[in-house]
């Protein structure tokens, strides 16, 4: 069964300090990921391109060294996934960030979604009819 | 990674340690930029492997549809299976930096249940209790294996 992970704004600056409160819990998510890829589990972390604008996640930035390494994969915002964010964005009142995350969900193939996320009730909404994880932070 | 020879000995072990992590993460830049170029451009590998594990991919091939070819399926397996060093790697090399973020067993069970969606991911401390005795008894258990005795402690005896 594969799995998409999909980070948060928060998610990723949680990960990219140490001294983020939430540091340690996001980390936790990433070894999970790191341990099942290891036994060849089909599962992917991905940041919307929009989420890495709202978090400041500059890749070719220094302070960003740790969280560029770990093959976190960007989810451009490209024709077809702005189109239905623009949607999300006008059925749902979220920002431009969660509707980009939202339009990730509704084109993943993946079996099962996981959202590493501050805000459920957004996520959910975002979501639409498509089942998802909440990982909450 | 072979460039960890360049170590050189004696000499003060700080020095030792600084040159190994350093070592670590210029080759795990290296293998990311590598990773992360265009794959348009390829060569011809010689590779001995069991023969029945190549008979074993042809049949994948032929009768699964799983892949194009057998050398498709090996390039995803090997890409794979790289990512996964590569992500443990950096992870390793943050712990070696920041050793009060490194989880414990209890954290990762929590971070399997969240990523699951298992419902006693609702239950942080149940599960970092499972941790704590299950690793008394076994240091070496698994995330899964703290979730499946705390849902095994949960069960109303028989």
């Amino acid at each position: 069964m594969s799995q998409l992970v999909i980070l948060d704004n928060e998610a990723v600056q949680a990960l990219a300090d140490p001294a983020h409160r939430k540091h340690r819990q996001v980390v936790s998510h990433v070894q999970v990921v790191a341990s099942r890829k290891r036994r060849a589990a089909p599962i992917q972390v991905v940041v919307p391109t929009a989420v890495r604008v709202e978090a400041g996640w500059d890749r070719t930035s220094p302070a960003w060294a740790f969280p560029n390494r770990l093959r976190i994969a960007d989810v451009p915002l490209g024709a077809a996934l702005a189109s239905a964010a623009a949607a999300t964005h006008g059925r749902t009142g979220v920002s431009v960030a969660d509707a980009h995350i939202g339009a990730v969900i509704l084109s993943a193939s993946a079996d099962k979604i996981t959202v590493v996320t501050s805000d459920p009730g957004d996520m959910r909404l975002v979501a639409g009819d498509r089942a998802i994880v909440i990982a909450r932070i | 990674m072979a460039t960890l020879a360049r170590v050189d000995w004696p000499t003060c072990t700080t020095v030792m340690w600084y040159d190994l992590l350093m070592d670590v993460s210029a080759a795990i830049e290296r293998i990311n930029i590598l990773l992360d170029a265009d794959g348009s451009d390829t060569s011809n590998t010689s590779m001995r492997i069991p023969t029945t594990l190549r008979d074993a991919a042809a049949l994948v091939i032929k009768e699964l549809g799983v892949a194009p070819s057998v050398t498709a399926l090996t390039t995803a397996a090997l890409r794979a299976a790289l990512e996964a060093v590569v992500m443990q790697a950096v992870l390793d090399d943050h712990y070696a930096h920041h050793p009060q973020v490194r989880p414990e067993l209890g954290d990762l069970a929590v971070a399997t249940a969240e990523l699951d969606g298992h419902p006693l991911a609702a239950e942080p401390e149940r599960l970092r209790r499972a941790a704590d005795e299950i690793s008394a008894h076994h240091p070496d258990a698994s995330p899964d294996e703290v979730l499946l005795w705390a849902e095994a402690r949960a069960l109303p005896a028989a």
